[in-house]
């Protein structure tokens, strides 16, 4: 408070100051941005078009233009990565969102404990993804696994499985541990949705005798579609980058048939250590995401104008 | 009129039902951890624990103190990356909300696009950029890698909360004697503390919570947090499920007891980081 004010006998300047002034609020995020997120995405870029790997990796390198793209369009694992990403996200939001939906539903209505229970669940969402991840590890074991156990109760199945270490299964497990954390995200944000509709349509539509479902369909539905077209998108985009889950749970395998495209850019960067195509391989998925980002953008920019 | 009675208890009954069969991972993650090693391999398998024992939480954090350490490592993590999350968030967030600046809609689009970015693209670049620069098994380096990701979170959440004060605020504050410093910290920064709070808690979980920056960034045990610890234990002793349990329920620890103290600015952070406004 004590503060001298320097600048206050010349007004003029002081605007003047005081405009360059209002920057300097942003000025240490911008930085932190630009040292820490945009150079790293430009160097990726660099890194892409060389021929870095463990090698070189000190000495000099070489601008090699596309050919870290073409090695690794040339590569059959890519295109089983694509495929095996494809199927996790798509199943992923499926589930998430429509348990989530019927979730939100269900504890949209009053009943004694209905907000204790729905921030319950919250608890699935908010646990670290490696705890998830051995925790179903653990579950679905194949030797002493309670999945199996409860699946084997219910005549799903005749005997135990091994579903990680099965190549036909691996993928779909990690993609069951991944709904799980997801649904309560799902959830809180349509819940939040259904909250702010406004109560007497269902009033009005209930005294023209509109059924259950002729409301859900005709103005829950309509009314939730910015809700839900947000949260879709968010969705495909956090989950086509998911790496720990998988990672952890089957780190990709058996050969590969759980391998996404960032346990692959990993792999290629992290352990085979070609660096330069590891790169390629994030960059690609980048292009993929700014793809549906932009479309994200279109349509919260849609909603809004309405 | 017995019918209107019921249903709500009916629906309660329901309610709770779905969420005790959603939240079956964490009871069984805590029934196995305090199941002896014996019971653990038991066909068909104890769904209530007759018989409990501590002995994985002793051999894991009493006798073994790499665990203690990984926990120790994890905390300066989690709380770095919530100071330096506010630290840069804050002022940018009023910033954005209550000055004329020219250029603000393109840095919350830049924003938003840095949130989507897949940690993978990014601990690449920063694995060879730290190695130049000495941050490989550093908590500074995971520090500032966790708040890549946590930076755009806390200034899109903060800017709303400080777009809800009323206009001449500072103003008032100048008159009575602030400068633009002093009224944006005594003043102003008091009545955005539900946000600050949000903010906090959600830093504190992605840092807690982050794993592939320690993957990448981190080679030496004297630096790894409790992430890492877990995955690494997952390798070695794969088929000791009670003491793996034992140290997943003890990493799920601080995250349970702030659900349990601060759920109300979780459930407003989850809404206000997905939408926009």
């Amino acid at each position: 408070m004590s503060q001298p004010r320097t600048l206050a006998g010349k007004p003029g300047l002081s605007r003047r100051f005081g405009r360059w002034n209002g920057y300097l609020f942003l000025l240490p995020a911008l930085l932190f941005l630009a040292i820490f997120v945009l150079f790293p995405i430009l160097y990726n870029v660099v890194l892409s078009l060389q021929d870095v790997d463990v090698y070189n990796l000190n000495g000099e390198h070489h601008f090699i233009g596309f050919d870290n793209y073409e090695k690794v369009f040339k590569s059959s694992v890519f295109y089983t990565a694509f495929r095996n990403s494809a199927v996790f996200t798509v199943l992923s939001i499926v589930f998430q969102f429509a348990i989530g939906f019927a979730l939100a539903l269900y504890f949209n209505q009053k009943f004694p404990g209905y907000s204790t229970m729905r921030s319950l669940m919250l608890l699935a969402w908010m646990l670290p993804v490696v705890i998830i991840a051995s925790v179903f590890q653990w579950m679905m074991n194949g030797d002493y696994g309670v999945l199996n156990f409860l699946l084997q109760s219910l005549g799903i199945i005749d005997e135990p499985r091994s579903w990680l270490s099965d190549s036909r299964t691996s993928l779909l497990s990690t993609v069951v541990a991944n709904i799980w954390t997801g649904i309560p995200f799902n959830m809180i944000i349509l819940l939040s949705g259904l909250q702010a509709l406004p109560e007497h349509l269902y009033e009005a539509a209930r005294l023209d005798g509109a059924s259950r479902f002729a409301q859900f369909r005709l103005i829950t539905v309509p009314l939730m579609k910015p809700t839900i077209l947000i949260l879709l998108m968010l969705g495909i985009i956090y989950t086509f980058k998911v790496f720990d889950m998988v990672y952890i749970m089957t780190a990709g395998g058996p050969v590969n048939s759980s391998t996404v495209l960032p346990i692959y850019s990993y792999e290629l960067s992290f352990t085979k250590l070609e660096f330069s195509q590891g790169a390629a391989v994030s960059m690609i998925m980048f292009i993929i995401l700014v793809f549906i980002a932009i479309a994200y953008l279109r349509v919260m920019n849609k909603e809004e104008v309405q | 009129m017995a019918q209107a009675r019921w249903k709500p208890i009916g629906m309660s009954v329901i309610g709770l039902v779905i969420t005790l069969v959603f939240l079956f991972p964490v009871y069984w993650m805590v029934k196995t951890s305090i199941t002896p090693i014996t019971d653990v391999f038991q066909t068909p398998p104890k769904f209530i624990p007759t018989e409990i024992s501590w002995q994985a939480y002793v051999d894991n954090f009493v006798r073994d103190a790499q665990m203690l350490r990984y926990i120790g490592n994890s905390f300066i993590v989690a709380f770095g990356t919530l100071l330096l999350s506010l630290l840069l968030a804050v002022p940018a967030a009023y910033g954005l909300a209550r000055l004329d600046l020219k250029g603000k809609a393109v840095f919350m689009i830049f924003l938003l696009a840095v949130q989507m970015l897949p940690g993978i693209t990014m601990a690449m670049p920063l694995y060879i950029m730290f190695s130049k620069l000495g941050l490989i098994n550093d908590f500074l380096g995971l520090i500032l890698a966790d708040v890549i990701h946590s930076l755009p979170f806390a200034i899109l959440v903060l800017r709303p909360s400080f777009l809800a004060l009323p206009k001449g605020l500072e103003e008032a504050a100048m008159i009575d004697g602030c400068n633009k410093f002093t009224a944006f910290v005594k003043v102003v920064l008091p009545l955005v503390k539900p946000g600050m709070m949000t903010v906090s808690v959600f830093c504190f979980l992605f840092g807690w919570g982050d794993f592939i920056f320690a993957l990448t960034l981190t080679s030496e045990d004297a630096v790894r947090p409790l992430t890492l610890g877990l995955y690494r234990f997952i390798g070695q002793y794969g088929t000791e499920w009670n003491n793996l349990m034992a140290v997943a329920t003890i990493a799920a620890m601080p995250i349970i007891l702030i659900f349990i103290t601060l759920q109300r600015y979780v459930v407003g952070g989850i809404v206000a980081g997905s939408m926009k406004e």
